[in-house]
């Protein structure tokens, strides 16, 4: 008997030990890989890119007063601290994305990768550099620190330049694998890889124009290399699975998801109230009311009792920067004509009033201003002041129109201290600001909540290390 | 510890057989089993000898015959409805015995683990259960709701009034810091653990089903509820949050028996927002006929002298039908000394209160137990269910109702030509009708049981389960029909097919030995092993333009995407029990489980928990008093460890979903990294229990104490997305609950003719986050939307409870800034405005798990008639009022009738002076020439959480039943065996201070932890059914 229930328990014993094994041996995630191609990376890394900088526009887009919160002290308007934890996400995100792809190029000698990939970390670390200072980075994306410390932004910025260096040399090296179809913005042209670098290396470069290490020079030789027209311009074209975002904040607008309301400061600016000429830009931007009016909504005020429709301007669907497959600007030929102006203002009045002109013409061609109007405009003596008398505000305000809805704007308006004509603060302006203008963000809740400790103590009114 | 623990089982295993040969005197003994009421023979009756589970059941003539061990062996005799006896044996060889019907439900036996019948008396934890006839008579068509109120420490949520629509079960509090994960308990049909997933649309929230709804409640004999992880150790990892042990009906010895039961049910509304009737569409007060503003406007009876037809439509009554329920059932059972079975169909046809929504369910049982010989016998059950209907877009249609204008009448929806009627907006039922979401589910549950006893004190059992399930689901959102001027759900409509597939196999042998070393000691011993398998796997389509309108297919569409979810989890098991009783007063229990997950990581997937609990059953051990009829002390200490989720270790990249785009496949790192040395979570709790009867069972009343703690907690912990990943899955923090659970019952009265029955049960929850992780602060389990800033967000603190809802809230003066509570007792701040100030930072408003809960059920019998209601309350609890922070913002509460008064808000100026500023409340200038905008209730009132998180505490008439029995002397003259009409009513609302639906229903569904938000779910319905029994 006794023998009977052993040989059973032992059976049941074994059946156990040797059967576990491999019966169990099944938790490799069936829907996700442990490997992703480099060219699944940089479609997403493309993609991603691009939104983005849609997503840092429409948050620095209230800041410049191109659009208004319809209601009124909205935070987005008054400049109170936002917790913008997606935005953050999605930059480290990317950068974490193209962490991958350039180890992966290193790996597979595929140099061109290894360039456009260090050229889209320069942007995705500029941008994230612009709007927050110090980040963390190099103890970043690696998961070798639970809680990563923060750089230094200046030091970061010495990163940013020696990344698009790196890249510019390795997108003119060879490569063992060619970029395709999965590069979003260039459909894998090298060529113009080299002048987008060249031209985010004029952008970055421009922002230290007020700190020692400026170099003209160098910015304007790299312009040499960077842009040639509208067709270089770095942008993603949309899809009809999805629909440009700006496209769809004008879309929910009109679904009564309140959105893409213009800002009374854009609308006056181009009506021919702050500035003498009427410009022909602003139908082919922005919608009407009902009555066929341009009327915006002051910033911080809130829209008054005017209805959710057809009383004010707003983004409208079809529109150049509204359209379900409009293009989302990442770096535009006309941005660059006016970073040469700005930087040539002083040494070479002619190159920089030249390049002034042909900005403004790069964004009406852009917008297909009929050629009548451009040149009417262009002929206007508040416009075509002349060489002589070319000054920063001009240059400034046509780069404002020229990049409407884009974050540059924001840095350009830091370092210019928000002097566009007749802008004003807010009304309801946060209190804590003390009747100045915002000059950073926050840093975000999530980061706050998740990394307390390394995050620095600052205010909004502490400025990036450029904006000195 | 693997290895320690076949050690120890070997030595127990030892030690059972070194006694095994000391059986000695063993006799048989015989008798009938009658009742005392009528002197009838009982069949059926169980009896076993006491401390043991050796035992056997009176045939059709009440008779019986038992081996037993000596003469000190105790029979005892249990039948349901009656009260248990004991008789020892002595000399005897022909033991009669008369059962009395019961007057408590105190020695009852209960289901516990692996289907095993135990005795109540000997359990050293909490159980409770409830039988057939509790459970049907509720008319509930998801079994889970039967249980609402009846079962102390138990919290069933109904999370809405749509037809089939999911409830939520929780036991002894929410035991995860993870806000995904699933707290409800495991259910367990037939000894096989069954899935109860609901699985929720992907899109608007629809009401899906909990899975436990294919089951139909008329096949089940008792649910257990095992409450504490003593009870539910020996299931293991998937019983952590406790179990749920569902016994189906099954055929008895004697002759077919036939039953049908079949009820007609009527459903409304039970309960609506107060609503205003005054003002109707436009905006500052204007009429405007094409407004997308519906209640902004002029009074409708000034409009009304220029517009006849402009009128208060009563939409909010007008919108929702009478919902109708028929549930038609037959069962069929019989059986002989060698086999048994029992056969069923159901039928369950169901339309709901808002307009289109449907859910059947079709189901068919077959089972049957086969005694092959004296020593082995076979059983098996094989359970099909069809259901599923058309699941309405709820959250959407109450929206859409929200923007209708009440001038407008809902019901006028369509043109002739089929497109929607409509002055501008979406007519909701419009989208009811067209927008429709249809799942449909094939189900079978079946399992295999075989028993071997070679010997008396030896027996072998093996079960084989499965749960398969298929999930069809398809929606359709309709394009534009092509007709001019058509107002179109959709600019391209939709076609979203999924298919799920789900299989769940259960493979469960043990062996069971038992052992009585003398009059005193009684031992027996489980020792078994457990293999859990599930696969999942679903796959969606969604085609989306179609080409050629209304015909509905994924070929007709211009852009395709597909996605794919596969899962793949294993489990396996070894466990052992070890029972000791001593002189039928002292019961010991030991159980140990090992078990080994494909889900942890290789070196840490194989873990041991023990648990040992003792019953001591004071009133056979020492002499009381006669008034104390029984008294018994529980203590248990128990261990479940716990694993993960599959596929979640290592770091993955993951394609978003929004690719393929240009033929291209983007790829990103995921963002969640499951730490690869993972371990399992380890949950200890403790029991201390009190079980008194009093006066002959007149009364009885029961006490639990309970505590444990959930360490170790497997939680994906927030960390900086700089990291590179988002969430890192790891073992961090902990959760403690604790509580009192109260039972109190008895039967003040019995007599001949008349009796009255009470069962009252209340339990207390307190839940505490004892921590998180070193340097993250919370973690935030949901939120939900509300009007500019009105936001809520339910987020983990260290030190608070689970379920805080934060929110926005006006200032108030002498405010703690520390204080993450908000005092709405200290006096609001007025601004210069006159307005009250708003508080941007988010304080806590309130908490969304109720503090009391409890039930009290009444049954009165008189001659043939029945009596029965069953009252539950819920308190301690806030919601967040989703409903009203829409109404307010469209001007449609009734408070905001309110729009053209002046007021002087109650508070004070920041310098602490009252307020006496006037304003007005309506919208554009005032009558004093201020311009106040988009006025009060939608610049200010809309605008602040603090006015939508309030008290959601409520006393409800959970049922009402009526019944007549016809009497044998009518029905003898008739084929029936028995007959019986009843009437029911059920969730009618006796009070509540909430202002709103029934504020029972929540958004989330019942596999959400987000509970506190209601969300514009499906409103709460109150019902009446007539019902018909008859037996043949």
């Amino acid at each position: 008997m006794k023998s009977i229930y052993n040989l059973i328990l032992g059976a049941l014993l074994l059946f156990g030990a040797s059967a576990c094994e491999n019966f169990l041996d099944v938790n490799e995630n069936p829907n996700n890989p442990q490997d992703a191609p480099i060219s699944g990376l940089m479609t997403n890394a493309t993609y991603e890119t691009a939104l983005n900088v849609q997503r840092i526009g429409s948050i620095t887009s209230n800041y410049v007063q191109y659009l208004a919160s319809p209601n009124p002290a909205s935070s987005s308007d008054v400049m109170d601290p936002l917790n913008y934890s997606g935005t953050w996400f999605n930059l480290y995100n990317v950068m974490t994305d193209l962490t991958d792809l350039i180890s992966k190029a290193e790996e597979s000698d595929a140099g061109h990768y290894l360039g456009a990939g260090q050229v889209l970390m320069a942007l995705n670390l500029g941008m994230t550099v612009d709007i927050f200072g110090d980040v963390p980075y190099s103890e970043g994306f690696d998961f070798s620190a639970v809680t990563p410390t923060y750089d230094d932004d200046e030091q970061l910025y010495g990163e940013i330049l020696s990344l698009l260096d790196r890249g510019i040399q390795n997108l003119s090296g060879p490569t063992a694998i060619s970029i395709g179809d999965d590069d979003f913005i260039f459909q894998g042209d090298v060529d113009s890889w080299l002048k987008f670098a060249n031209m985010l290396k004029g952008r970055f470069m421009l922002h230290t124009k007020d700190t020692g290490s400026y170099n003209e020079t160098e910015l304007l030789s790299a312009l040499d290399n960077g842009f040639s027209g509208n067709e270089d311009d770095a942008a993603v074209a949309f899809f009809d699975q999805r629909f440009n975002p700006w496209a769809q904040v004008a879309i929910n607008n009109e679904n009564l998801l309140l959105g893409g309301w213009i800002s009374t400061q854009f609308v006056e600016a181009l009506d021919g109230t702050s500035y003498p000429t009427v410009d022909p830009r602003l139908p082919l931007m922005i919608g009407t009311t009902d009555d066929g009016e341009f009327i915006g909504v002051p910033n911080g005020a809130g829209r008054g009792d005017a209805p959710e429709q057809g009383a004010r301007s707003t983004l409208i669907p079809g529109q150049f920067y509204t359209s379900e497959l409009s293009p989302l600007l990442i770096a535009t030929y006309a941005e660059q004509k006016f970073i040469e102006a700005e930087a040539a203002l002083m040494s070479d009045p002619n190159r920089a009033y030249a390049a002034y002109l042909e900005g403004i013409e790069a964004h009406m061609d852009m917008l297909e201003v009929a050629e009548s109007e451009k040149e009417a405009y262009l002929s206007d003596p508040s416009v075509s002041v002349g060489a002589g008398s070319l000054t920063l505000d001009a240059i400034l305000k046509e780069k404002w129109v020229a990049l409407f809805l884009h974050p540059e704007t924001w840095n350009d308006a830091r370092r210019f201290d928000y002097g566009y004509k007749d802008m004003t603060l807010p009304a309801n302006l946060n209190s804590n600001l003390n009747n100045q203008f915002i000059r950073r963000l926050a840093y975000p809740d999530n980061e706050v909540s998740r990394n307390g400790e390394n995050v620095p103590d600052v205010t909004l009114l502490d400025r990036i290390w450029w904006d000195q | 510890m693997k290895k320690n623990f076949t050690y120890l089982l070997l030595l127990l295993f030892c030690f059972m057989l070194q006694g095994s040969y000391l059986l000695a005197q063993q006799r048989t003994v015989s008798g009938k089993v009658t009742s005392t009421e009528d002197g009838e023979a009982l069949p059926g009756v169980s009896i076993v000898i006491e401390g043991s589970s050796t035992g056997t059941v009176s045939d059709l003539e009440g008779n019986y015959s038992l081996v037993v061990p000596g003469p000190d062996a105790v029979l005892l005799f249990s039948f349901i409805g009656f009260a248990t006896q004991s008789e020892q044996v002595g000399n005897r060889q022909t033991l009669n015995i008369a059962l009395s019907p019961e007057a408590g439900d105190l020695d009852e036996f209960i289901v516990t683990a692996f289907g095993i019948s135990q005795e109540k008396k000997s359990l050293g934890y909490s159980a409770q259960s409830i039988d057939s006839e509790a459970i049907t008579k509720m008319k509930q068509p998801n079994l889970v709701n039967a249980l609402q109120g009846q079962v102390a420490g138990v919290q069933v949520t109904n999370s809405g009034g749509a037809p089939g629509q999911s409830a939520r079960i929780i036991i002894r509090g929410i035991n995860s810091l993870d806000p995904g994960a699933d707290n409800q308990p495991l259910f367990v049909v037939d000894g096989v653990p069954v899935d109860n997933s609901t699985i929720e649309s992907s899109g608007t929230p629809r009401g899906l089903s909990n899975r436990m709804a294919d089951v139909n409640p008329n096949d089940i004999e008792s649910m257990s509820v095992l409450k504490g992880a003593a009870a539910t150790a020996l299931y293991g990892v998937r019983a952590a949050n406790g179990a749920v042990i569902i016994t189906t009906k099954k055929g008895k010895e004697g002759q077919i028996r036939v039953n049908y039961s079949g009820s007609v049910g009527l459903e409304t509304l039970n309960r609506l927002p107060k609503l205003q009737d005054e003002y109707g569409q436009g905006f500052s007060g204007e009429y405007q006929p094409s407004s997308f503003w519906p209640s902004w406007g002029a009074p409708i009876a000034e409009v009304q002298q220029t517009v006849p037809d402009h009128m208060y439509q009563d939409n909010w009554n007008r919108a929702f039908n009478t919902g109708v329920q028929v549930d038609n059932s037959v069962s069929i059972s019989g059986g002989n000394e060698v086999a048994t079975f029992y056969g069923s169909f159901g039928n369950l046809m169901q339309e709901g209160i808002i307009p289109f929504s449907t859910w059947d369910r079709t189901t068919a049982k077959l089972s049957g137990s086969v005694k092959a010989s004296e020593k082995f016998d076979f059983s098996g059950s094989i359970n099909f269910s069809n259901t599923g209907g058309n699941r309405v877009p709820h959250d959407r249609f109450m929206e859409r109702m929200m923007y209708w204008s009440e001038t407008t009448d809902v019901r006028d929806y369509i043109n002739e030509d089929g497109t929607m009627r409509t002055y501008g907006n979406t007519n909701p039922i419009y989208d009811a009708r067209f927008a429709t979401y249809e799942d449909d589910v094939n189900r079978i549950i079946g399992n295999i049981n075989m028993n071997y006893n070679p010997t008396d004190w030896l027996s072998f059992s093996y079960r084989l389960g499965n749960d398969f399930y298929s999930d069809v689901r398809t929606e359709i959102t309709p394009g534009p029909k092509g007709i001019d001027g058509e107002v179109a759900l959709s600019s391209t409509g939709l076609l979203e097919e999924t298919r799920i597939n789900s299989r769940d196999l259960t493979s469960n042998f043990y062996i069971t030995l038992k052992k009585q070393f003398n009059a005193d000691w009684n031992t027996s011993l489980r020792l078994g092993n457990d293999i859990f398998e599930r696969r999942y796997d679903r796959v969606t389509a969604r085609g989306e333009n179609f080409v050629i309108p209304e015909f509905y297919n994924l070929n007709n569409t211009t852009q395709i995407f597909a996605g794919q979810g596969k899962s793949l989890r294993r489990l396996i098991g070894y466990y052992g029990d070890l029972m000791v009783d001593y002189k039928n007063y002292l019961f010991l229990n030991i159980t140990g489980r090992n078990d080994i997950s494909s889900t942890l990581p290789k070196d840490n997937n194989s873990f041991f928990y023990p648990s040992v609990n003792l019953g001591y059953v004071i009133s056979e051990n020492l002499s009381l008093p006669s008034w104390l009829t029984f008294g018994k002390l529980r203590a248990s200490w128990a261990q479940v460890g716990k694993d993960t989720n599959p596929h979640i270790l290592g770091a993955t990249y993951a394609s978003p979903s929004i690719f393929p785009l240009n033929g291209q496949v983007g790829f990103t790192r995921n963002s969640v990294f499951g730490d690869p040395n993972l371990r399992p979570e380890q949950t200890t709790s403790v029991e201390f229990g009190i079980q008194t009867a009093f006066w002959d069972n007149r009364a009885n009343f029961d006490v639990t104490y309970y505590k444990s703690n959930a360490k170790d907690q497997i939680i994906p912990v927030p960390i900086s997305d700089a990291t590179g990943f988002s969430s890192y899955i790891t073992n961090a923090g902990e959760i403690e609950n604790s509580g009192f659970e109260f039972i109190l019952g008895g039967t003040p009265v019995q007599t001949q003719d008349f009796s009255w029955n009470i069962n009252a049960n209340l339990s207390i929850n307190n839940n505490e986050i004892k921590s998180i992780r070193e340097g993250i602060d919370e973690i935030v389990v949901g939120s939900q939307f509300g009007y500019v800033g009105s936001t809520v967000t339910m987020k983990l603190i260290e030190g608070e409870a689970y379920g805080n809802i934060f929110g926005s809230s006006y200032q108030r003066l002498g405010a703690d800034p520390d204080n993450l509570f908000l005092d709405r007792s200290l006096p609001v701040i007025i601004g210069a405005n006159g307005f009250p100030v708003r508080n941007g930072t988010q304080l806590i408003l309130g908490n969304a798990v109720p503090k009391w809960i409890g039930g009290i059920r009444n049954d009165f019998t008189y001659k043939g008639f029945e009596l029965s209601f069953l009252v539950d309350f819920r308190t301690g609890v806030d919601q967040y009022n989703q409903y009203n922070n829409f109404l307010s913002a469209f001007g449609k509460n009734e408070f905001t009738e309110a729009r053209e008064d002046f007021r002087v808000f109650e508070g004070v100026l920041a310098d602490g002076s009252p307020n006496t500023q006037e304003v007005w409340l309506g919208q554009g200038e005032g009558p004093d020439g201020v311009d106040y905008g988009a006025g009060y209730w939608r610049n200010h009132y809309r605008t602040t959480s603090e006015n939508f998180v309030s008290d959601a505490s409520f006393i409800k008439l959970r049922n009402l039943t009526l019944a007549y029995n016809l009497s044998p002397n009518i029905l003898g003259n008739t084929p029936f065996r028995s007959a019986r009409v009843s009437v029911a009513a059920n969730n009618i609302i006796l009070y509540t201070p909430w202002d709103g639906f029934d504020p029972e229903s929540f958004s989330a569904g019942a596999g959400g932890n987000a509970v506190g938000f209601t969300g514009l779910g499906f409103p709460g319905v109150q019902s009446v059914f007539f019902n018909l029994n008859l037996g043949l």
